[in-house]
C-alpha cells in the first residue's frame, strides 16, 4: 500500500467513525438521561448522572407504571408479530403464484405490485384512512390487512427475485415424490426462501414497530395505542416527564435493536441470495 | 407390468405449432430405452409427458395399460432423475430420500430400512447427514439416484443424469446405471444426446427429430441398419461420410460413380438399386469401414481410394484422417501408423460389405 493509499484510508477511518459516533451519540444521550431526573435533563442534557441527578430505575418504573407502556407494547408486539406473519405468508405465496403461472393477468399483478412500492404514503393516505373506516377495519386486527396492503410491494418484489433463481426441477421432484401444491410450496419451496422470507420479516418488522403515521390515522379513536404513538401522548397532555418519556424511548428500542442484530446477517443474505442464481 | 404406450400422442405449447406432431411408441415392460436427437426434438418432453409435468394435448398415453393423460405425477408411479438433480437444499441427503416415503405415509421404520439399504448399494452411506451443498457432482447424482430408487417405481425416468459429471465419472455411472436396471428389473426411460451413453445402455434406442421418431432399434441395427441419412448421421463418432455419386451398370455389374473412382457395389444391392441406374445417389460409408492395410486392397484395386489429408488427429490407437474427395468431406479411422503424414495422399481400401446407399431427394437408405 502507498503512503498515499494510506492517508486516504485514515482519513475515510476518520469520517466513518465520526459519522458513527454522531449517530450514536443521541441514544447514548437518550440512555443516559433515562437515569437523570426531570431538571438535571433540562438543565444539563449531556451530562454523566451524578449522586444528587441519579435516580435509578425510578423513570422506567414510572414509563411502565403510570405511563400504560406495558399495554401498548404489548399491543405493538401483537400488531408487529401478525402483520409481518401475515406478510411473509400471503407474500411469499403471491411471488411463488405470479413467478411460477406465467399469464397475462399474473404479469399485470406483478405490475401492480412494484408500482405500489413507488406512491408515497401521503399521497393515499387521506382516502386509505376514509376506506379503513368504511370497512371498520380501525382496530389492531384491521390495521393487519392495510399494512399487509403496504408491505406487499416490496415482499413480493423481493421474494418474487429470489424464486425465480431456485430451479423449477426442485418442485417438480416434490410434485413427482408426492406433494399437493401446498404442500410442494409449504415443504419445499418455503423452506428454500428461508433467507428472502426473513430479511423481508426483518424490513417489515423494523417498519411496523417504529411506525407513527399509519397507526396513528387508523387506530385513532383507539384508547390503547402502540408503543410509537403511546411515547409522544407523554408530551401531549400536562407537562412532559423528561426522565419517564426517555426511559420508555430506551424500552421501546430495545426489541427492535435486539431484533436487528440477531438477524442482520439474514439482511445481506436474501438481498444477494435473489440477485445471483445459486 | 409397465409397458408405456403413446397412441397419436400431439403436445403443442402455443396450439399452433406442435412440439411432438403425432407420436406412436410402445416401451416395453422391464425394456431400458434411450431417448437421443438433436436438442429441441422433444427428447425431454416425452420424458415430462410419461412424468405428468407436461400436458398430453390431444392422443393418449397409458402405462401399465391404464390410460394416464389426467393422472397426477405421484399417481404415476414413476420416480425422475433430473439433469441438474433436483435435490431439495435444505434437507439432508437423508431427508431427500426419505421424502417421498414419508408423503406416502410409510412407517418410519420402513424408511429407515429402505433408506440405509439404498444407500449401502449407491456406497452414499456416509452422506446421509450431509447437505447436498456439501457433495460434489457424482455424489448428489448418486443422492438424485437413491431418491429415485427408494420409492421402487415401475418407471424410472433420467433426463440427462450424466450430463454435468465429469468424463471419468460418466464412465463409472454408466455402468452403475445399467447394474441397476439388471438389478431392479424396472422400466427405465433415458434421455441423453451423447451417443455412446446411448449405445452402451439401451436395450433399444428412440432417435427422434423435430419431435418425430425416425428409428426405433437395438443399438447394433441402428448402427449397421440406419433408416436414413439423419439416423446414419447422428449415430457414430467421427459421424458416417456421405458422399455424392451415381449408380452405373457395367458388365452385369453395378458401380457407385464419384470423382475418378467406380466402386464395385454388392450383388444382393443390384435389386434394389436397379431403379436408381444412371442416377444420383449418397453413399454412406462409416470412417472404420476405410482401411489403409494392404489386406484389405483387392487385387484389381477397384475400391482404392486416394485421400489428401487436411488434417491428422491421433487418437492414441488409431487415426482420424481428414480430408475432402470432390467436395465431399471425408473422415477415415485408421490404425495409428507413422507413415501417415499431414498434407500428402494416403490410398485407403474402402470395405464395400459396409456400403450404405441413401435416396438422394428423400434422404431414405436404398440398402446396405
Amino acid at each position: 500500500m502507498t503512503a498515499r493509499k494510506k492517508i486516504v484510508n485514515s482519513f475515510i477511518f476518520l469520517f466513518l467513525s465520526a459519522l458513527a459516533i454522531a449517530f450514536l451519540v443521541p441514544i447514548f444521550v437518550v440512555f443516559l438521561n433515562s437515569f437523570k431526573t426531570k431538571f438535571s435533563i433540562v438543565g444539563s442534557p449531556f451530562e454523566l448522572p451524578t449522586q444528587e441527578t441519579f435516580v435509578g430505575l425510578e423513570n422506567y418504573i414510572y414509563g411502565i407504571k403510570t405511563a400504560g407502556l406495558l399495554k401498548a407494547f404489548g399491543l405493538s408486539l401483537f400488531i408487529t408479530v401478525s402483520s409481518v406473519v401475515v406478510i411473509v405468508v400471503c407474500c411469499s405465496m403471491t411471488a411463488w403464484y405470479v413467478t411460477r403461472v406465467k399469464t397475462k393477468g399474473t404479469r399485470i399483478l406483478y405490475t401492480l405490485f412494484i408500482f405500489s412500492m413507488i406512491v408515497p404514503f401521503q399521497m393515499v393516505m387521506y382516502t386509505m384512512t376514509y376506506t379503513v373506516f368504511q370497512l371498520h377495519l380501525n382496530n389492531p386486527v384491521g390495521i393487519i390487512l392495510v399494512y399487509l396492503g403496504f408491505g406487499s410491494g416490496l415482499s413480493v418484489f423481493m421474494l418474487s427475485g429470489f424464486i425465480k433463481s431456485v430451479p423449477i426441477e426442485v418442485e417438480e421432484a416434490a410434485m413427482i415424490d408426492g406433494c399437493s401444491p401446498l404442500q410442494s410450496f409449504f415443504l419445499v419451496v418455503f423452506p428454500i426462501l428461508k433467507p428472502t422470507a426473513i430479511t423481508v420479516a426483518i424490513l417489515n418488522t423494523m417498519w411496523i414497530w417504529n411506525d407513527f403515521l399509519l397507526p396513528y390515522l387508523v387506530l385513532g379513536a383507539d384508547k390503547t395505542m402502540p408503543v410509537a404513538i403511546q411515547l409522544t401522548m407523554q408530551g401531549a397532555y400536562g407537562s412532559i416527564n423528561w426522565g419517564g418519556f426517555m426511559a420508555m424511548l430506551v424500552i421501546a428500542i430495545i426489541p427492535i435493536v435486539v431484533f436487528y442484530i440477531t438477524c442482520q446477517k439474514h439482511i445481506i443474505k436474501g438481498v444477494v441470495a435473489g440477485a445471483v442464481k445459486g | 407390468m409397465a409397458t408405456i404406450t403413446f397412441k397419436n400422442v400431439v403436445k403443442s405449447y402455443d396450439g399452433v405449432n406442435n412440439v411432438i406432431p403425432g407420436l406412436d411408441l410402445e416401451i416395453k415392460d422391464r425394456e431400458f430405452i434411450i431417448l437421443v436427437g438433436p436438442s429441441g426434438c422433444g427428447k425431454s418432453t416425452i420424458l415430462r409427458m410419461i412424468a405428468g409435468l407436461e400436458e398430453v394435448t390431444s392422443g393418449d398415453l397409458f402405462i401399465a395399460d391404464k390410460r394416464v393423460n389426467d393422472v397426477a405425477p405421484k399417481d404415476r408411479d414413476i420416480a425422475m432423475v433430473f439433469q441438474s438433480y433436483a435435490l431439495y437444499p435444505h434437507m439432508t441427503v437423508y431427508k431427500n430420500m426419505a421424502f417421498g416415503l414419508s408423503l406416502r405415509k410409510m412407517p418410519k421404520e420402513d424408511i429407515d430400512r429402505k433408506v440405509t439399504q439404498v444407500a449401502k448399494i449407491l456406497d452414499i452411506e456416509k452422506y446421509l447427514k450431509r447437505k447436498p451443498k456439501a457433495l460434489s457432482g457424482g455424489q448428489r447424482q448418486r443422492v438424485a439416484l437413491g431418491r429415485a430408487m427408494v420409492r421402487e417405481p415401475s418407471v424410472f425416468l433420467l433426463d440427462e443424469p450424466l450430463s454435468n459429471l465429469d468424463a471419468k465419472l460418466r464412465t463409472e455411472m454408466r455402468s452403475q446405471i445399467t447394474q441397476l436396471h439388471n438389478d431392479l428389473q424396472a422400466t427405465f426411460i433415458y434421455v441423453t444426446h451423447d451417443q455412446t451413453e446411448a449405445m452402451t445402455m439401451a436395450d433399444r434406442i428412440v432417435v427422434l427429430k423435430d419431435g418425430i421418431v425416425n428409428q426405433i432399434d437395438t443399438p447394433q441395427n441402428l448402427y449397421n441398419h440406419p433408416c436414413n441419412m439423419f439416423v446414419a448421421g447422428f449415430i457414430g463418432s467421427p459421424q458416417m461420410n456421405f458422399i455424392n455419386a451415381k449408380i452405373i451398370a457395367a458388365d452385369g455389374k453395378l458401380y457407385a460413380s464419384f470423382s475418378d473412382y467406380k466402386i464395385p457395389l454388392l450383388e444382393r444391392m443390384c435389386d434394389p438399386l436397379k431403379e436408381y441406374i444412371d442416377k444420383d445417389v449418397v453413399i454412406g460409408i462409416r470412417p472404420e469401414n476405410f482401411h489403409s492395410e494392404k489386406f484389405y486392397f483387392k487385387e484389381d484395386e477397384s475400391n482404392k481410394i486416394e485421400l489428401f489429408t487436411n488434417i491428422v488427429e491421433m487418437m492414441g490407437s488409431e487415426l482420424n484422417l481428414y480430408g475432402e474427395i470432390d467436395g465431399n468431406k471425408i473422415v477415415a479411422k485408421v490404425p495409428s501408423n507413422p507413415n501417415i503424414k499431414l498434407n500428402s495422399n494416403v490410398s485407403l481400401a474402402i470395405n464395400t460389405e459396409k456400403i450404405h446407399i441413401f435416396d438422394k431427394d428423400t434422404q431414405n437408405v436404398i440398402c446396405d
